[in-house]
């Protein structure tokens, strides 16, 4: 087996086509994950009676597990579920219907919800109590305090954890191409296949992940600059 | 697809599946074994700041951090064979489990070289000038202080990498090894109870990873035993 050069470019021009399915795979799970890591994360900060136990749970499992089997359990579970609840009322959906993108978002989703909420968690954490106490000593609410004061200061401060979660979950998403979604990695594989090019399809699809992992860095880099340029002091 | 759920068949297969849980280790230990090896090589060139293997260890930490573990570990499965036989040495022959421990070393080598060098880094400068002061070399100087001190601050770094590891090694059935998701794999193949197979292989992931933490965890807590309370709380 040699290296056949000049296919790498043919696999790329190829491979590219599917760029959008991976950018859906990561954005989509990450803008809902985030809505979930937010409200698990005020859960637990402000200790709410058994929700805060049921998000103790959650974030633990979903943490403690390979993404593998959440996409996988999802995609047999709720087909499974459906069937049975519309098997039940007479309902006659028809689940091999469903598109299996879906499930890859909603498992995606599950689980940057649980990294999500622990950095926000600890984003809020490092907020310095001192900004509480002048939110309140002006008269705001709790609420104000919270979604004015300290979330823009402890998002501000997250970034960098979440520029390592989106690329994670840009790597993640290579997953998607066990259960047969073609995103860059399952496109490469077709393209692998189709030719018996294995080694260049491969080469194509590292480069291509390597370099938006290498612009979202960038990106995420001025953006912290911009989102920081207000706090330099020793506050934060 | 597949038959109806049975929950007792979840409790049935753990057994089966917790078998193969050697295999999974088996990659774990040779993998951050020689990740570590290969994480201090690649540390000692950014530390001295060595022309050209420097850059070259940016090129591979960037690349690594850069593409999918399911990108890297095809790219040496397809790609080593082919190295190799320009050199004349035939690895076709050789078990698949091997390519998964040379991917998940290198990956491993990559976050563990960025690790250490940031542990050292974070060692105070004054150490260093207080350990020449009394009169110590500068490779004693290393070993005895500099060293002692920035394994501690890498630890929890490293204890994340391994735990971030263990769930990674859930791959490497894509490329054809028998661990716990590959014998997962031929279950669901022979009963087609694809979701209690799944099931049961999260119990025992979850068992494992929570082990880890705690066992970790302890570790840590002994590794900072000299330090104060308040300070152990901000490392």
């Amino acid at each position: 087996m040699t290296i056949d050069i000049p296919f790498i470019w043919t696999a790329f021009k190829e491979i590219i086509k599917s760029l959008p399915i991976t950018l859906v795979l990561t954005l989509v799970p990450l803008a809902v994950g985030f809505l979930i890591g937010l409200a698990v994360a005020l859960v637990r900060i402000y200790k709410i009676r058994f929700l805060n136990q049921a998000a103790n749970g959650y974030v633990s499992f979903f943490r403690g597990t390979p993404i593998i089997m959440h996409i996988m359990a999802i995609y047999y579970g709720i087909p499974l579920l459906i069937d049975q609840v519309s098997f039940k009322f007479d309902l006659n959906i028809q689940t091999n219907k469903i598109p299996i993108i879906l499930f890859v978002l909603i498992a995606l989703s599950l689980a940057a919800g649980a990294y999500l909420s622990e950095m926000i968690r600890s984003g809020i954490i490092s907020v310095s109590t001192g900004q509480l106490e002048a939110a309140y000593s002006v008269g705001m609410t709790k609420f104000q305090a919270m979604f004015r004061i300290v979330l823009p200061q402890a998002l501000a401060q997250s970034i960098p954890n979440f520029t390592n979660l989106f690329v994670g979950f840009l790597h993640t998403s290579s997953i998607a191409f066990l259960v047969s979604e073609k995103e860059l990695t399952g496109a490469a594989n077709i393209v692998a296949s189709t030719n018996l090019k294995f080694l260049e399809a491969f080469i194509a699809a590292g480069i291509i992940y390597w370099v938006l992992t290498i612009l979202v860095e960038g990106i995420s880099f001025l953006l912290e600059k911009r989102v920081t340029s207000y706090s330099r002091g020793g506050v934060s | 697809m597949g038959k109806a759920f049975d929950p007792s068949l979840i409790i049935e297969f753990i057994p089966t599946l917790f078998h193969y849980l050697g295999v999974t280790l088996q990659i774990l230990a040779a993998s951050i074994f020689l990740g570590l090896i290969l994480g201090v090589a690649a540390a000692i060139p950014r530390l001295f700041n060595i022309p050209i293997l420097n850059q070259l260890v940016i090129l591979y930490v960037s690349f690594i951090r850069g593409t999918p573990i399911l990108i890297q570990l095809f790219l040496v499965f397809y790609g080593l064979p082919a190295v190799l036989q320009i050199i004349k040495i035939d690895v076709s022959k050789l078990e698949a489990i091997y390519f998964v421990i040379i991917t998940y070393a290198i990956s491993n080598g990559a976050g563990f070289s960025e690790i250490f060098r940031g542990a050292i880094r974070a060692v105070d400068k004054g150490q260093t000038e207080a350990a020449y002061s009394v009169g110590m070399t500068s490779t004693q100087n290393f070993f005895r202080i500099v060293m002692p001190q920035a394994l501690r601050i890498a630890f929890p770094n490293v204890a994340n990498s391994v735990i971030g590891s263990l769930k990674d090694t859930s791959l490497a059935f894509t490329i054809g090894v028998m661990d716990m998701m590959g014998r997962g794999d031929t279950l669901i193949s022979a009963t087609a109870h694809a979701l209690e197979v799944y099931i049961s292989l999260s119990i025992i992931y979850y068992s494992v990873v929570l082990l880890f933490e705690k066992t970790l965890g302890k570790l840590e807590k002994f590794f900072n035993r000299y330090q104060k309370a308040d300070l152990s709380a901000a490392a």
